[in-house]
């Protein structure tokens, strides 16, 4: 046990500062291809015509690939999860976003493979592009998605939802209700290294797929969808990633890499430029968030209704999964009895969005931390004070129903506020995470407190979306 | 046309237009300095051109004929470490590691100016992007090596490196 | 070979300024390469397709040294050799990036850059607008002696060689905030006097460096920095880019300029 408590060394340290740490595009095969994409100049538009003929017969050229190729195109990342395909590998009848993948060319350099992309005949028919998420859905709107603005897949709703006691009560009796927006950004992961992978068809009939990705057994699993080919016909080798967070769990380039090796019979790689990682991989989404609270003069939030629009892009990609996510922490680290929560996923004609550090959870926490201070501020209230009051404590329930059995909120406020040097009165620097008792337990919130001793997590009668039971 | 990289010579035949980055890559097969960029902008394909440091990713090989290349592959010697290689192994100034080649270049040109102080350190390494550590651990590996403040060049990861912590800090009021 | 876009060019590398000249001759489809901090990107992104290059970075064309009462600076001159140069040239070149470029990035290259798609570039531009920079190149018809002014108004199609520049009485600059070492300058304002004369030129309100003649003639005519200030705008209409509106450095530049002539006194 001497390790525990130890300052280990990084066991990657001695190779990261002698150079010797290997990532995808250090590795050498000889007589590797590089790869380059013909990709849509267009928000959003229908593909007319798509001629690689004259690519085809380029010095250097050994393989191009269309959605032709692909045995299986349209493949969902999180069907496993229940969220249904949308989203072709290769573009097919339309492009909905300004860089989608339309072809791609595997040739004995990139000049070559940039030459033979610019000879590739493409037409489009320009459509108007769709990029507020505020009035995306509105009635008359533009749509271009099959299934609408908005995802339908939750369940039977087209939104996920969380419903807990009377919201509308709580906002008939609350003294204040305070109103806020908040519009957190898109943000570009920029990892130092690009998306990159490389390809090696193996004697055997086997691919070795070098890659980048931060999840290898799913990236394998989406390279054998689209294959219609046997987990075991692919090996995957990760690695040492040169930093991810959260946007190369897409398998960016893996599969076209595949494909194009499967047809030129020799190893491919495709390393994004930088101009592409900004442009065209995937981002953090932008949000739209509003929130409405229903709160009393001295400090208690009965009630919250939420509205938020998460834009995922051209396609559900893991949206989905991110807005459950942000609706599972609506109420931040804070116990609030009455919700109403609406979570839209809306498609809009941008690069899809994904994962980043905190997927879905970070947006609802920077609305809901900023609302708090708005509260405070509006109620004239010390903002530790508001947070410590309304934190959450054992035996409290979440809007899912969640039993908080070990929640750490009130210690790390009070640390937090230690650390800024606040001081706090006396009765709320003594506050702990025990149950609510006496003046913490208002009749407001006995209702939504797990009896004593049930300390185990429960789902309690609520369905697959969250809903009242 | 000749090249000399961490002190092998070498006839190289890339096109003299070929960046000294490709040159290193593709053609000698050096890949300590990354492509992160291609444009000058991220650092991470710093080498030393004689003994400066320089973006390959900017140079020309027809500019740089006949000229010393220093790459971190030609840092240690055998197994053993630098003073600025040692120091950021040391202090954690490395995560993913993809910009740490480009990095230990440029500190390796300050630090052989003697000591440097904070600002100096931002100033000298400003062109350098990392989207792991948050700079601090670097910005302290390189004021250590600047102070030949590192325990030597021997395997930090040796069994008799490890030491107890001192008490983990608790949290205030946080359940036992 | 991978990554090498540079296969079909003519390379020619000087090893002397008239090797360099020789090399250039009228200039016609012919890429002069310095530092490369420019050309080099450009070429490995497709954006300039080089069919004959001539670098001078080994040309003899660097240095600094004082000539009658001036300074003059060979073209590829590095920034990082001009951080320390006459005011406000000196200011001008160590604001540019960080230590690594400027050793690479140099004077001519600087003075020549194309307009940035996105960006402002050229920093040490307006430097030179104010120090009455004479510019000394090679090209067609020869070797010949010009204002910057002139150079900048019909760019392109000559080898620059050195450029002299005046010793000012006084020296001054006003920036808009650089946050870090990537970003670019977004306008700056320099201001020189120089043999009594006050000049006043901007970077980064239009693709090139324009000198503020309205300003400069309010100055002569006696009004006070804020009046001078006024005159801001006759000379240039900022444009939008992707690091600033041209609204926002129309309201930004007067502010400048008054806060430069202050300085300068």
């Amino acid at each position: 046990m001497k390790a525990i408590g130890a300052r280990l060394p990084r066991y990657d340290g001695v190779a990261h500062v002698s150079g010797r740490t290997q990532y995808v595009d250090d590795v050498r095969v000889p007589g590797t291809l590089w790869v380059k994409a013909l990709r849509s100049p267009h928000h959003s538009a229908l593909i007319r015509s798509l001629d690689t003929s004259k690519a085809e017969g380029m010095t250097g050229v050994h393989a191009i690939v269309t959605h032709k190729d692909v045995p299986h195109n349209v493949y969902g990342h999180l069907e496993a999860l229940g969220v249904p395909a949308d989203e072709p590998l290769l573009a097919q009848d339309d492009v909905r976003w300004k860089g989608q993948v339309i072809a791609a060319v595997a040739a004995t350099s990139p000049e070559a493979a940039q030459a033979a992309v610019d000879a590739i005949k493409v037409s489009f028919e320009e459509r108007t592009p769709v990029l507020d998420i505020r009035t995306a859905a509105d009635p008359g709107a533009d749509t271009f998605h099959q299934w609408g603005a908005l995802y339908p897949h939750f369940g039977p709703y087209n939104h996920r939802r969380v419903r807990k006691g009377d919201v509308e009560a709580a906002f008939e009796e609350a003294d204040h209700i305070v109103e806020g927006a908040y519009r957190p950004q898109a943000i570009e992961h920029v990892p130092l290294e690009t998306q990159v992978s490389l390809v090696v068809p193996e004697a055997s009939g086997r691919l070795t797929i070098y890659s980048c990705t931060q999840a290898m057994y799913f990236s394998m699993g989406v390279v054998a969808a689209h294959l219609k080919w046997p987990l075991n016909k692919l090996k995957f080798v990760g690695g040492t990633v040169g930093g991810g967070f959260g946007g190369k769990v897409d398998t960016a380039t893996e599969t076209i890499c595949a494909l194009l090796a499967i047809k030129a019979k020799r190893p491919v790689k495709w390393r994004f430029t930088r101009e592409e990682e900004f442009l065209c991989s995937s981002t953090r989404a932008p949000w739209h968030v509003e929130i409405r609270d229903a709160v009393t003069d001295d400090g208690w939030i009965r009630g919250r209704r939420m509205l938020t629009l998460h834009d995922a892009g051209a396609y559900a990609r893991f949206s989905p999964y991110g807005l459950t996510k942000h609706a599972f922490h609506h109420t931040g680290a804070y116990t609030i009895p009455n919700l109403r929560f609406d979570g839209f996923v809306v498609f809009t004609n941008r690069v899809p969005t994904t994962a980043m550090r905190g997927f879905g959870v970070t947006s609802v926490s920077l609305a809901t931390e900023l609302h708090l201070s708005r509260v405070a501020k509006v109620i004239g209230m010390d903002p530790f004070e508001l947070r410590l009051k309304n934190a959450n404590r054992i035996g409290d329930t979440t809007g899912n129903r969640v039993v908080m059995h070990d929640p750490s909120t009130v210690p790390v406020t009070l640390a937090a506020a230690e650390a800024a040097g606040i001081e706090l009165a006396a009765d709320y620097r003594a506050m702990t995470s025990d149950r609510r008792t006496g003046d913490l337990l208002p009749e407001h919130l006995v209702g939504q407190q797990a009896p004593d001793g049930e300390h185990l997590a429960t789902f309690r009668g609520t369905d697959a979306n969250g809903g009242a039971s | 046309m000749e090249l000399t990289v961490n002190g092998v010579r070498h006839d190289v035949f890339s096109p003299p237009l070929t960046t000294l980055l490709n040159v290193l890559r593709e053609e000698l097969l050096v890949t300590s300095p990354k492509a992160g960029c291609e444009q000058g902008g991220c650092g991470a394909c710093t080498v030393h051109v004689d003994g400066r440091p320089r973006r390959a990713c900017l140079v020309p090989l027809a500019a740089v004929e006949g000229a010393e290349i220093t790459t971190v592959e030609g840092l240690s010697d055998g197994d053993d470490l630098s003073v600025v290689q040692a120091a950021f192994h040391e202090h954690y100034a490395a995560q993913c590691g993809f910009c740490t080649s480009g990095f230990v270049m440029a500190a390796e040109a300050l630090v052989a100016g003697g000591e440097a102080g904070r600002d100096e350190i931002i100033e000298a390494l400003s062109g350098h992007v990392c989207r792991c550590t948050g700079y601090a651990k670097i910005i302290d590996a390189v004021g250590a090596a600047s102070r030949g403040e590192v325990s030597g060049a021997e395997d930090p990861a040796a069994p008799d490196r490890l030491s107890p912590a001192d008490e983990p800090v608790k949290v205030k009021g946080s359940p036992a | 070979m991978g990554g090498s876009p540079f296969g079909a060019a003519e390379v020619v590398v000087a090893a002397s300024p008239q090797e360099a000249i020789d090399a250039f001759g009228d200039g016609d489809g012919v890429t002069v390469l310095a530092g490369g901090t420019i050309v080099v990107p450009d070429v490995t992104y497709g954006r300039l397709d080089a069919r004959k290059v001539v670098l001078i970075g080994r040309a003899g064309l660097s240095g600094v040294r004082s000539e009658g009462g001036r300074t003059v600076i060979g073209a590829g001159t590095t920034l990082a050799e001009l951080e320390d140069a006459v005011e406000p040239l000196g200011t001008c070149a160590r604001r540019v990036a960080d230590p690594e470029i400027r050793e690479q990035a140099t004077l001519g290259g600087n003075l020549c850059a194309p307009p940035g798609a996105e960006s402002p570039r050229g920093d040490l531009q307006a430097g030179l607008l104010v120090l009455d920079a004479q510019v000394r190149s090679a090209g067609a018809g020869g070797e010949r002696t010009e204002s910057v002014e002139d150079v900048l108004a019909s760019p392109g199609g000559r080898l620059v060689l050195d450029v002299s520049v005046a010793e000012p009485e006084a020296a001054a600059t006003a920036t808009v905030r650089r946050p870090h070492a990537h970003a670019y300058t977004v306008m700056r304002v320099c201001a020189a006097r120089v043999a009594g004369e006050v000049r006043v030129a901007v970077s980064g309100a239009g693709p090139r460096a324009v000198r503020l003649r309205a300003v400069e003639a309010a100055v002569a005519g006696g009004a006070d920095a804020e009046s001078a200030a006024g005159h801001a705008l006759e000379d240039v209409t900022p444009q939008d880019d992707a690091l600033a509106s041209g609204w926002y450095r129309g309201k930004v530049l007067p502010v400048l300029v008054r806060d430069a002539l202050t300085k300068i006194g």
